[in-house]
């Protein structure tokens, strides 16, 4: 059903100067479903994921964000997809409130502050409401991050690296959060990790890249015994492996 | 857990873009209020050009001769509506150039944003910048050399417009530099300044300028706006002539800068530089 579809990523090809980063990657998300974007570093991850946020235009291919046609609706599109990364920093000289106000407000919502405690309460985070940005931790500004790509309750969450170099008690409540927010407001979920944790407890189907090419995609078990491996990380590891022999003739398929 | 079962309060598409403008003037100003050295820009600075062009002013306008009474006047004048495209143009420039210093660019390009939305949120806390670094310039003209700019009458409004398009040409004009080439272009933020100042006729006529030079001091708008507001010191009204040249001057540059800009914007997201902020 159309309809249904909350990403659709049609023939995306991106060249760079010394290499193609992205070689033909199609990819349908549907409205409630929790995928994860896999691959060895290189692999083309982070630049499909900016061609589907509309920051990097594509060589080759479409996207399309809710029915609505990136190139030609980027505003509309962008009102239905929410982004945050475990490497990004919050805005600075601003407090919690102020920071998700402002991209509330980005966002098109006038009094943004029920759903800031909304989000602030989802992630156990309400006391950190007035702190300054540069008084935080690591690991609760990625959480804040989080909070501020949901606040305007997005149809698709792209997330990259959402729990990277966090202590394991933060990203399971990350993880948490984020099944919270998919199971209750429908929301689809897009994300990078190289924790196969987060991967097999998040998500309910993966995809890898290598290569700038989708090379498997299905839930994580089938995926993991199509190439004969016990688990995800066993995958990761053979791609990667496959990966660093790039310039042989080795198939990155099973 | 307890989640109330808020919604995003839909808004029109006019109310969303005068929210987000809003939001972005609003994001500058805290930058303006917790930085206190930056205030420099809109008090101290403004104060020191003041007092050294209106001391200058002071020591010629002593000789008694007509000439140097007059020039006292260009001077004095020509600073504080200098300060228009200053003002202008480094706020928002800087506006750009924080969010690159911040790392914040990719932030703020996922969300709905449209440029043009951007621009009008970064001109209107602009706006702000510039009423009190010009207001600090003008009373302290007034306060310590009795100089009034309000008495040049309502023949500075139209100086001040074209000044301030001016300005926010040449800011569009950096902002596409910095999307293309990187923070290694933001010294232009401030260096295209100190060229346009002295080409401009600010102080004086053109005509004192090297004959090589007075070509390109022709072609550029400010250097009309500015010998209109000779005329305006020399109480000789409004030179209509050449308000209307610089008029024209200064919109035909908008739209070359904001031709670059989008031209700039293109290959930004072409060419992913993005990749340089994250």
């Amino acid at each position: 059903m159309v309809a249904d579809v909350v990403l659709e990523a049609r023939g995306l090809v991106k060249d760079y100067r010394r290499a193609r980063a992205v070689d033909g990657v199609d990819l349908v998300v549907h409205a409630g479903e929790r995928v994860s974007l896999l691959g060895p570093n290189g692999a083309g991850k982070t630049t499909t994921l900016l061609m589907i946020l509309g920051v990097v235009a594509p060589d080759e291919g479409s996207v399309a964000i809710c029915g609505l046609d990136l190139q030609r609706h980027r505003s509309r599109a962008a009102e239905r997809v929410g982004f945050a990364a475990g490497y990004l920093p919050l805005t600075e000289r601003m407090r919690v409130r102020e920071y998700l106000r402002l991209y509330g407000q980005l966002y098109g919502i006038a009094d943004p502050d029920p759903l800031i405690d909304d989000g602030l309460l989802r992630f156990r985070i309400a006391d950190l409401a007035g702190a300054m940005g540069t008084e935080l931790s690591s690991g609760q500004r990625t959480l804040i991050g989080i909070v501020r790509a949901s606040l305007h309750r997005p149809r698709l969450l792209v997330l990259d690296e959402p729990t990277a170099s966090l202590d394991p008690d933060v990203a399971q409540r990350v993880r948490a959060g984020l099944l919270d927010l998919c199971r209750r407001d429908g929301t689809a979920l897009l994300m990078t990790s190289h924790d196969m944790s987060d991967v097999v407890e998040v998500c309910e189907r993966v995809v890898f890249l290598s290569h700038g090419r989708i090379v498997a995609d299905g839930d994580p078990e089938s995926v993991a015994s199509a190439y004969g491996r016990g688990d995800l990380a066993g995958v990761f590891l053979h791609l990667a492996e496959r990966h660093e022999l790039s310039g042989t003739q080795q198939s990155d398929h099973p | 857990m307890t989640l109330t079962s808020s919604k995003p309060n839909p808004t029109t598409t006019r109310g969303k873009s005068w929210l987000r403008m809003r939001a972005i003037a609003r994001r500058h100003a805290y930058v303006l209020v917790r930085s206190p050295h930056r205030l420099f820009d809109v008090s101290l600075w403004p104060l020191v050009d003041v007092l050294l062009f209106g001391s200058l002013a002071a020591f010629v306008g002593t000789t008694g001769a007509t000439p140097a009474a007059k020039a006292s006047g260009y001077l004095l004048a020509g600073i504080v509506l200098w300060h228009v495209i200053y003002q202008s143009q480094i706020a928002m420039s800087t506006g750009l150039l924080e969010e690159t210093w911040t790392r914040n660019l990719l932030n703020l390009m996922v969300t709905p944003i449209r440029e043009v939305e951007y621009l009008g949120g970064v001109a209107m806390f602009g706006m702000v910048k510039l009423v009190i670094g010009v207001g600090v310039m003008v009373i302290g003209a007034l306060a310590f050399f009795s100089f009034d700019t309000w008495s040049l009458g309502f023949g500075l409004v139209p100086i001040v417009a074209i000044l301030l398009v001016v300005g926010w040409s040449i800011s569009l004009f950096v902002m596409g530099l910095v999307l293309r080439f990187g923070t290694g272009a933001e010294a232009l933020a401030w260096g295209v300044m100190f060229v346009l100042l002295p080409l401009s006729g600010v102080f004086y006529p053109t005509d004192a300028l090297p004959a090589l030079l007075q070509p390109v001091a022709l072609a550029l708008p400010t250097t009309h706006a500015f010998t209109a507001l000779r005329s305006l010191v020399d109480h000789n009204g409004s030179d209509w002539a050449q308000l209307a040249i610089a008029a024209v001057g200064s919109f035909v540059m908008l739209a070359l800068s904001m031709w670059f800009l989008v031209a700039m914007l293109r290959t930004f997201r072409k060419r992913g530089y993005i990749t340089r902020y994250t």
